[in-house]
């Protein structure tokens, strides 16, 4: 049993890992479902905007392959990646393909935020490096600037 | 421990408390009446600095908004000529975004409005700003990043819902330094 875990927490060790891998699996399911996106979005592609599309593929597997990682580390199970998505835009262009990738990391950016609003430090840091790379790789694909990425608008306060 | 009832302040309460804290130590002296002041929660200071973070940056921005040229040939012009003027409407664009920032983090800090004028606010002068545009927006850039970092850096130290906010501004202010000029994909 981890000591630390019990030491810390206001609810039990048990409660706060089912929490943390809760929030795990979220990002994870989100990961899968843009690792399986990029390859469309790729096959549309060529030349440095291919290479960017596979750069971002391999980042996408690597956070997923981490989000695995942390999930089992807890005990849990990680859920594992569907054969096939519906994908929220049909592509058949390269410029629906650049559409795509940018919705991905929208999606990617908010699945992270149940990770970040983690108590444990190592996690919160975790989701929040991922909520800013997936930013920053949707504004290399072209997307609008957005003050808040991930943010539903319904969390922010009117002035 | 255990047997101890202890209400649950919220987090509006607990923000107000740290704002009559600061009074105290800006002259207020019958607070001792009251016993110990209540110390400034590390989430409280996280959020100042935040803040401060943000005041910043809009100063930063600002001053690069003045700096940049408007056009190439007449200054002052429309600010539609070439670069000139197409970077003057992306630096606008994300001086905005951090004006909605500063909103949004000072939304979640109650203070009494003096304290509130009273945070240190940076007067930095026009002539300090660089000449030419790339290294203004360069230097944005690198303001972004760091400011970026920092802010991760403090996202230990606050509740959940303030730190995937803060979270989230970390991710915007990295997304700045693409539209900035850096890191973007050939069109």
């Amino acid at each position: 049993m981890s000591g630390n875990l019990a030491e810390r927490g206001l609810a039990g060790p048990h409660a706060r890992t089912k929490r943390q891998v809760a929030a795990l699996q979220a990002a994870l399911a989100a990961e899968q479902a843009a690792s399986y996106g990029y390859g469309i979005v790729g096959a549309h592609l060529t030349g440095t905007r291919f290479a960017a599309a596979f750069a971002d593929s391999i980042a996408h597997q690597r956070a997923r392959d981490s989000l695995t990682a942390m999930i089992m580390a807890r005990g849990g199970q990680p859920r594992p990646a569907a054969p096939a998505y519906r994908m929220p835009i049909a592509v058949h262009t390269a410029a629906q393909a650049r559409s795509l990738a940018i919705v991905l990391e929208r999606q990617v950016t908010a699945a992270y935020l149940g990770v970040v609003a983690l108590s444990e430090p190592a996690l919160r840091r975790f989701g929040a490096d991922q909520m800013r790379s997936a930013a920053v790789r949707s504004a290399r694909w072209g997307a609008r600037a957005q003050a808040f990425p991930g943010l539903p608008a319904s969390s922010l306060r009117r002035r | 421990m255990r047997g101890q009832v202890r209400a649950e302040p919220t987090r509006r309460l607990m923000f107000a408390a740290a704002g009559a804290c600061s009074l105290a130590l800006a002259g207020c002296k019958g607070i001792t009446v009251l016993g110990a002041r209540p110390k400034t929660g590390a989430d409280v200071i996280a959020l100042e600095r935040a803040i401060t973070a943000e005041e910043l940056m809009i100063a930063r921005y600002r001053l690069a908004l003045a700096a940049l040229p408007a056009g190439q040939h007449h200054a002052g012009g429309t600010g539609k000529s070439k670069s000139g003027g197409t970077d003057r409407a992306v630096v606008a664009a994300l001086l905005g975004e951090h004006r909605e920032h500063l909103a949004q983090l000072r939304g979640r800090l109650i203070l009494p409005p003096r304290l509130a004028t009273a945070s240190p606010r940076p007067t930095p002068t026009p002539s300090a700003a660089p000449a030419e545009r790339r290294r203004i927006l360069a230097e944005l850039a690198a303001a972004e990043a760091a400011a970026s970092d920092r802010l991760i850096g403090w996202l230990a130290e606050v509740p959940p819902a303030l730190a995937q906010l803060m979270a989230s501004i970390a991710a915007a202010e990295a997304a700045h330094v693409v539209y900035l000029g850096f890191g973007r994909l050939a069109p």
